[in-house]
């Protein structure tokens, strides 16, 4: 059961109350009472009509509580860990001084260097080798043994 | 509440574009009001012109001035009653036109028409139409 509500006033319509009237451009309007059937057919406009909801929400009557619940509503953030790095390990790592990170930073270069250096001796060491044995090379065509060349 | 005389438009492309009410087609009662969903012989009072070029192409206007055809009411200011209650009223009348098989003349409806046609036994036309309120 859905409440529509009413085109004019704003009000709720409740089952098998009012009318439905759809004009020329295919709009509908709905109507809870002929009173307010009739003012729309009027063409009154319901913003000038006093107890309609619309000039109510234009004249901001009745509206000081909604505004007031609205406030307080602020979102605290909360610092959570994550499956790879839990919350003790996160703040660690955050907390570390600059003197720390640079250290860290100059162990990673030695250590780069070194692997570096082992990766090229070992690369020199099999180019030294020598080459492999090929079979003396031999065109397609003399295998296929095709027309003595003219 | 359409009855002798009445004025419809018509909202199909079949061509014509106003017919008025001769007769209203139902089982027991053969004068009477028709509403939303009731069938009708009506008179073709206005329609399109017809041209040459457009009588060869396949969607050609069918009807001229002056046809005698039968339609069925998809709309209707007199309120129609729904089952939950409810009252819709349309701010006009409006037909589509039928053969004498009740099969549809035209082959789009341009426009809004009543769900009480389902109702009735108009799938057909409630499934070609754009809207259906």
């Amino acid at each position: 059961m859905k409440l529509e509500i009413d085109s004019f006033s704003g009000y709720r319509i409740y089952p098998a109350k009012g009318k439905l009237f759809v004009r020329g451009d295919s709009k509908i309007f709905r109507f809870a009472c002929s009173k307010n059937s009739s003012l729309f057919l009027q063409r009154k406009n319901p913003r000038k009509i006093a107890w309609t909801q619309v000039y109510r929400r234009m004249h901001k009557k009745g509206i000081t509580e909604e505004v007031a619940k609205k406030r307080s509503r602020r979102v605290v953030k909360h610092q959570r860990g994550i499956v790879g790095a839990d919350l003790a390990a996160i703040a660690a790592k955050r907390n570390q001084t600059a003197a720390i990170r640079s250290q860290q930073r100059l162990a990673a270069i030695q250590k780069a260097k070194s692997e570096k250096k082992e990766k090229e001796a070992k690369k020199v060491r099999p180019s030294t080798r020598a080459p492999a044995v090929t079979a003396p090379k031999i065109s397609k065509q003399q295998m296929k043994g095709g027309k003595g060349g003219r | 509440m359409i009855g002798l005389k009445g004025c419809l438009n018509v909202i199909d492309n079949s061509g014509a574009l106003l017919v008025e009410c001769v007769n209203v087609l139902k089982q027991k009662v053969n004068n009477g009001w028709g509403s939303v969903g009731d069938e009708i012989v009506c008179v073709v009072k206005q329609a399109r012109p017809i041209s040459e070029a457009t009588q060869a192409s396949a969607t050609a206007v069918k009807v001229r001035r002056g046809d005698v055809r039968r339609a069925v009411i998809v709309r209707t200011k007199k309120p129609v009653r729904r089952p939950d209650g409810r009252f819709v009223r349309f701010d006009d009348n409006a037909a589509v036109l039928l053969n004498n098989k009740r099969e549809m003349l035209g082959t789009r409806i341009g426009g809004v028409v009543s769900a009480d046609l389902r109702m009735k036994g108009w799938t057909k036309i409630v499934s070609l139409a754009p809207k259906v309120v």
